[in-house]
């Protein structure tokens, strides 16, 4: 159930936005069917000629109708996707270098439909979803026969095939379980979360018209490229990639307090500092090893930065204590290894002796946090 | 039967596509009707006998948008 509340929290507060971006455009397909219907009553009554421009608001409740069918055709497509990929991650796992990849096309596309609202380009037209000719005229003789319930579930269910950015990270994460149970309550919880900013934001740009929507689409513009950013940021992180914001702000700080073997927190340090160790023997188990301590936090590792001697094998130690964020998910890239670690313990890894003057980057598996082991000769 | 390709301006979503291919159910001799955000345009085929050029671009307009060749 856990994983439930995190993907609505991570629907409420980004998925909302980014989604609306990216499958906003079958949504006011459903809404201008029925704007369009609302205006042609108005306007066929006697003496009434709609002038160019004007904004014609629909009937609140015309509105508020089709965005709801909408929404809960798309909970329950969602639901069902969730439960496949589940059932996919079972069979298949993403390894980080897939993660990468899927968080880098994430990120331009995030980008791309950020820089298509803007009208930087019309090149960036093309990363919105058209729905294509077919649908349309579908939705016209569906609305001509006054079957209006149909349109908004079906395009609804139709989001499926376009999922956001922040969805197709929820969507690897359903995978990353491997249980078509806790893939539907990722899904469902997330497309959940951001209902209350599709139907809030849909209902009042069709009421409120032009002008307002003109602001909302800056200020969903602007958070689309913050998370479009933030996405390739992670991809690159994932990748192993020295060329990355956190590295560059890891550098930043790490120049006053730079760490070498010397002032690495031992196990035996850590363990007379840290509250309760869940597995005190360890420090008994690796006793005369090469070792490095690692500690996770909710928000990151500490050190984030390390120096260590090249040419040693040693060991790393990943210690954590009541963690429940993605931290607790370890990759190093360069290494093939990745680690899902205990809410609370020790994770010991073997690293190979690394030459001199190397790095070896490490991250979580959504790439927002990581750090650094430097090898001195 | 004529069939031409409009320029539309001001095209700002996928939803302009449904607008303005309702023009095919509203104007009366207009045969079919395709509208592209991404290419910005609108081929209609209408039979000029029935309705001219002009009442479409007219319908286009108070759709909102305009058209230019």
């Amino acid at each position: 159930m856990q994983n439930f509340w995190i993907a609505f929290l991570a629907g409420l507060t980004t998925g909302g936005l980014s989604c609306l971006a990216v499958q906003g455009g079958l949504l006011t397909s459903t809404l201008a069917q029925q704007v369009e219907q609302d205006i042609s009553l108005a306007t066929s009554q006697p003496g009434k000629q709609k002038p160019a421009g004007k904004h014609y608001p629909a009937a609140p409740r015309h509105v508020a109708q089709p965005i709801l069918l909408f929404l809960l055709a798309k909970l329950a497509a969602y639901t069902l996707l969730g439960i496949l990929l589940g059932a996919l991650g079972s069979i298949l796992q993403l390894t980080a270098t897939m993660r990468a990849v899927l968080q880098f096309a994430i990120g331009i596309f995030m980008i791309g439909n950020a820089l298509r609202m803007l009208n930087v380009h019309p090149i960036f037209r093309y990363f919105a979803f058209e729905p294509p000719s077919f649908v349309t005229r579908y939705i016209r003789r569906k609305s001509k026969n006054n079957v209006n319930l149909v349109t908004p579930l079906f395009l609804g269910a139709l989001t499926v095939l376009i999922p956001c950015g922040v969805t197709q990270a929820m969507m690897a994460l359903a995978v990353s379980t491997g249980s078509p149970l806790q893939g539907a309550l990722i899904l469902s919880g997330f497309t959940l979360g951001t209902m209350p900013v599709f139907f809030l934001l849909a209902f009042f740009t069709t009421q409120l018209g032009a002008r307002l929507e003109k602001h909302i689409t800056l200020f969903v513009s602007v958070v689309l490229l913050v998370l479009g950013f933030v996405a390739l940021e992670s991809g690159l992180n994932l990748a192993g990639s020295p060329i990355s914001l956190n590295n560059f702000l890891r550098s930043l700080r790490s120049t006053d307090a730079a760490t070498d073997i010397a002032e690495v927190p031992t196990f035996s340090a850590f363990q007379e500092s840290a509250v309760k160790l869940a597995t005190p023997d360890l420090d008994e188990q690796y006793a005369g090893e090469n070792k490095l301590v690692v500690q996770v936090l909710n928000n990151g590792y500490s050190p984030e930065v390390a120096t260590f001697p090249a040419n040693t094998p040693f060991t790393l130690i990943l210690q954590t204590q009541d963690i429940h964020s993605c931290s607790r998910a370890f990759v190093i890239p360069s290494l093939k290894v990745e680690e899902i670690l205990p809410a609370t313990g020790s994770v010991a890894i073997e690293i190979p002796a690394q030459p001199a003057g190397s790095t070896l980057y490490y991250s979580c598996s959504m790439g927002m946090y990581g750090g650094r082991i430097e090898f001195k000769g | 039967m004529m069939k031409k390709t409009f320029h539309i301006r001001n095209m700002y979503c996928p939803a302009c596509v449904i607008k303005l291919e309702n023009i095919e159910d509203e104007l009366d001799g207009v045969q079919q009707v395709s509208a592209s955000y991404h290419k910005q345009t609108l081929n209609v085929e209408w039979d000029e006998n029935r309705v001219s050029e002009e009442q479409i671009k007219d319908a286009v307009r108070q759709k909102g948008y305009n058209t230019f060749d």
